[in-house]
């Protein structure tokens, strides 16, 4: 009886042992849980958004400068939030070889119209006629933000409103070089 | 020739819209809780059909769009996760829970059963005084009060 006893103390100890290690390597081990896309690091995938001002414009023409990537909907509350700092932010860099490029997802014309009229539309913004940008690049809602660096590689991801400073910190993230990003 | 009018033929090809679906039923809808593609009347998931059925259509295998989509939102966009990596213990981790599960069950019962079939009687030891000889005593004494 006692033999049997410690057989099941010891079975019990070493799955929950076995548990535990299992738990530790889903939390701690080589997963890469911080990258916010399987696109981060990777090249952008192609697009051409036509814009509301009637023009078209291309991922190609935009190789040799940073990107602002911005996905947006008239209905959504939180793209309201972050208009203004998209604004300003659009304002303060585009002396700087950055292009802020605003893409309306699931949304009808006339609201995006007035959404643009109402909380700003100075950069340009467009909407991809194919409605398959917002699949392409992985968006899981609106808004998210992709920021590409000059050679076509995105740099990151923001899903959320963006304020300021997070428009700032990977801006800046996203203008330097990938080395120098990495050293 | 004849093979190809048959009703088996007819039940066994499939047609894009039976694809589109099959497809769309193993990715998950990113925006919605627990629905699948196909399930889903999300824009996004509409969205995510059209491009199955584009795909499709531009002659891709199954598996090259399930990869279009793997790479763009990561193994956690399919219903099932792929057998590799970590994911292998989703996989074998209900199948070990059943057996010990089992096993502890099976021991839990083997040992509550054993004090029946072990109960080993004891004589009482002499000029010790068995149970039944102090319950008589008690009886006795129990009786001077009646």
């Amino acid at each position: 009886m006692r033999i049997i006893n410690s057989i099941i103390k010891y079975t019990v100890l070493a799955v929950i042992l076995i548990i535990l290690a299992v738990l530790a390597y889903a939390l701690f081990g080589d997963r890469d849980i911080t990258k916010t896309s399987p696109l981060v690091g990777k090249q952008s995938p192609g697009f051409t958004i036509k814009l509301y001002d009637g023009k078209r414009i291309s991922s190609e023409e935009l190789k040799g400068k940073t990107v602002l990537l911005n996905f947006w909907a008239s209905w959504c509350i939180p793209c309201r939030q972050e208009a203004p700092a998209l604004e300003e932010a659009w304002q303060r860099y585009k002396d700087e070889d950055v292009v802020f490029l605003g893409v309306n997802v699931w949304d009808d014309n006339e609201n995006a119209m007035s959404y643009m009229e109402r909380f700003g539309g100075q950069y340009p913004h467009g909407i991809d006629p194919e409605e398959e940008i917002q699949v392409d690049f992985g968006i899981g809602g609106v808004p998210e933000t992709y920021f590409i660096d000059k050679t076509g590689k995105i740099r990151d991801k923001y899903n959320g409103p963006l304020t300021d400073e997070i428009i700032d910190y990977y801006l800046e993230r996203a203008m330097k070089p990938a080395e120098a990003e990495t050293s | 020739m004849l093979f190809l009018f048959s009703p088996a033929a007819i039940a066994t090809e499939k047609t894009l819209d039976d694809r589109v679906n099959e497809i769309a039923y193993l990715l998950m809808c990113p925006v919605c809780q627990g629905q699948s593609v196909a399930e889903s009347n999300s824009n996004l998931a509409n969205d995510m059909r059209q491009i199955v059925r584009k795909q499709l259509e531009e002659g891709k295998t199954n598996q090259e769009v399930l990869d279009y989509f793997v790479k763009r939102y990561g193994d956690s966009i399919l219903a099932s996760p792929p057998k590799k990596g970590i994911n292998w213990l989703l996989w074998v981790m209900p199948g070990v829970a059943v057996v010990l599960g089992a096993v502890g069950i099976a021991l839990f019962l083997h040992k509550s059963r054993r004090p029946e079939n072990d109960v080993e009687f004891i004589p009482a030891a002499p000029g010790e005084e068995s149970e039944s000889e102090y319950l008589k005593k008690v009886d006795e004494e129990l009786k001077k009060y009646e």
